[in-house]
């Protein structure tokens, strides 16, 4: 007679799943160890969203004129005329 | 306040690309882009024109306009400029630009593109002026040095002019009145129309 694996061998497949055979102790539970794993992705995630977009904002630093007219850009300016 | 403006007088340009080369020179442009380049029409043709094309710095840039993580800024100087450290490689502004100044060196997997890369008018970035990091994101910053874009700065024939739109305007009107003739001339066309041999 044909068994499946789960009637053929209760014990084995009770102490992978649920218990130590050893201590009797239970083991991490599969729907516990997925519904922890789904708050923790929930937590993880959760900082995403409330943080604010990062666009650009260049301060008076970034956005300052460098532009000057010195003696090197007024020579460009004047060899440029001919 | 000056506005920076880049200028290339087409009577002028002789296609050496100097420029191209003095720009990935001084700024250390990776391989495979351009930040300027020389567009050729008519190639071998009598009437055959070239001009230097690069970053215009429009004033409402579309490149601005179009990206999603608004890693663009225009300085008082009116140079566009971006920020890398933003830029998720997208490529909208490649599709914008009408003149294809935006680059993308990096090749990456599954069609990545890396870090936009494009003509700053040699005014460098976002980070601290002259900084070793400013020069490997952005290449030099001549503008803080009280230098002009050496791109035009290195223009054999002079066709290329960068600085103060109003200054390099009146220049390059002075030009076409000497020269007298010719495309660039006032009223050229409408005095002798299209079929005037000089």
């Amino acid at each position: 007679m044909i068994q499946s694996r789960h009637t053929a061998q209760p014990d084995a497949w009770e102490t992978t799943m649920s218990k130590t055979k050893e201590t009797g102790e239970p083991a991490v539970d599969r729907r516990s160890f997925f519904k922890a794993l789904g708050a923790g992705a929930t937590l993880a995630a959760t900082p995403a969203i409330v943080t604010p977009a990062a666009a650009v904002d260049p301060g008076k630093e970034e956005t300052k004129a460098r532009y000057r007219e010195s003696e090197h850009v007024k020579a460009f300016y004047r060899v440029n005329r001919f | 306040m000056a506005r920076m403006k880049f200028l290339c007088d087409a009577d002028r340009c002789i296609e050496c690309n100097a420029c191209v080369t003095a720009c990935k020179n001084e700024n250390e442009v990776p391989w495979g882009i351009n930040r300027r380049r020389v567009v050729t029409i008519n190639d071998g043709k009598p009437g055959e024109r070239s001009v230097s094309m690069a970053c215009m710095h429009c004033t409402d840039a579309p490149c601005a306009a179009v990206c999603p993580v608004d890693c663009f800024y225009t300085t008082a100087d009116a140079v566009v400029l971006h920020s890398k450290d933003l830029c998720i490689g997208c490529g909208y502004c490649f599709y914008a630009c009408p003149f294809g100044a935006p680059q993308y060196p990096k090749v990456g997997n599954f069609g990545s593109r890396g870090k936009m890369d494009k003509c700053t008018f040699c005014a460098g970035g976002p980070e601290a002026d002259l900084s070793p990091v400013e020069f490997q994101k952005y290449g030099s910053n001549r503008l803080a040095e009280g230098k002009l874009p050496l791109c035009a700065e290195m223009c054999s024939t002079k066709s290329l002019l960068a600085g103060d739109g109003e200054i390099i305007a009146q220049i390059y009107k002075e030009r076409v009145v000497k020269r007298g003739y010719g495309s660039g001339a006032w009223g050229w066309q409408t005095a002798y129309k299209d079929n005037i041999a000089i």
